[in-house]
């Protein structure tokens, strides 16, 4: 049976890569879920063009094997599509994967 | 009965806990894996890494997409790995599928 | 089903606390503490060997 993988992602320097990372088992063929926690994604890619033609193509692979990208912070959502949800919810999601990846850092003031 | 770990290092701040887990499992017969992705690649130049490389029942590898855009020269392959250890993002893949635990550091 | 937290940092934030009682709520639960000078690595890896899940909290 294919494992159930969730990746916290509430870093600024992390965050697209942790989708990266998430993509990456996806394609082995487990059901990968990251959250971005607290960044406004605008901020995070070097570009537009790389956000929208690499990053936002991630989440999409991502969704296309069964797996998912939500954010916390709303704009997420209306800028790029992520699922919303809350800290509550996500509490939840993590008692459903089989594996739960705190990724990379989570600095003093949470970004 | 010892059992197989697999260790996913994503932060660059805890080679000292990536040694201590790696040597503490090995103490007790277990084989391990550690991947080292993203900054953490910064590891990769730690003065303990060749160490851990050397640790038998270890496998290391790093992801080496992580590791160009960290700033490395891909053909600059850290002491203590060969080239087929600069990998993908499979390497986290073969932890969670094929070792009993499974950390993150 | 038996947990096992890792705790990279001692005092983990609100939200961490906060994600930490939602999955552990109804659960048998375990914590170690990485957070200290010298941590007790052989212990860890007998609570890893033990647990069916470890979580490594920052």
């Amino acid at each position: 049976m294919s494992a159930k993988v969730f990746f916290l992602l509430p870093s600024r320097e992390y965050t697209l890569d942790g989708i990266r990372s998430a993509l990456g088992l996806a394609v082995e063929n487990m059901y990968a879920y990251g959250c971005v926690m607290y960044n406004d994604m605008t901020d995070l890619a070097t570009n537009e063009k790389d956000m929208k033609e690499y990053h936002m193509e991630n989440v999409e692979w991502l969704r296309d094997m069964e797996g998912d990208c939500f954010t916390i912070p709303e704009c997420n959502a209306e800028n790029f599509g992520l699922t919303q949800t809350n800290l509550e919810e996500v509490g939840q999601k993590l008692r459903d994967a089989e594996y739960i990846i705190p990724y990379g850092i989570l600095r003093a003031d949470k970004n | 009965m010892a059992k197989s770990i697999g260790i996913f290092v994503t932060s660059p701040l805890h080679m000292r806990h990536v040694m201590g887990v790696t040597k503490a499992a090995v103490a007790k017969g277990a084989k391990v894996k550690v991947f080292f992705t993203w900054f953490a690649t910064h590891l990769a130049k730690c003065k303990d890494f060749p160490e851990l490389c050397a640790m038998e029942g270890v496998d290391v590898s790093i992801c080496v997409d992580s590791y160009k855009k960290s700033g490395y020269d891909i053909t600059d392959i850290p002491e203590g790995l060969i080239d087929t250890k600069m990998a993908t993002q499979a390497q986290h893949g073969a932890i969670i599928e094929d070792y009993d635990c499974y950390l993150t550091l | 089903m038996k947990i096992l937290h890792v705790m990279r940092s001692a005092e983990p934030a609100d939200d961490v606390k906060k994600l930490i009682d939602i999955v552990s709520e109804g659960r048998d639960n375990e914590t170690f503490n990485l957070d200290v000078e010298a941590p007790d690595y052989d212990k860890m890896i007998d609570m890893v060997y033990d647990a069916d899940q470890t979580i490594c909290w920052w």
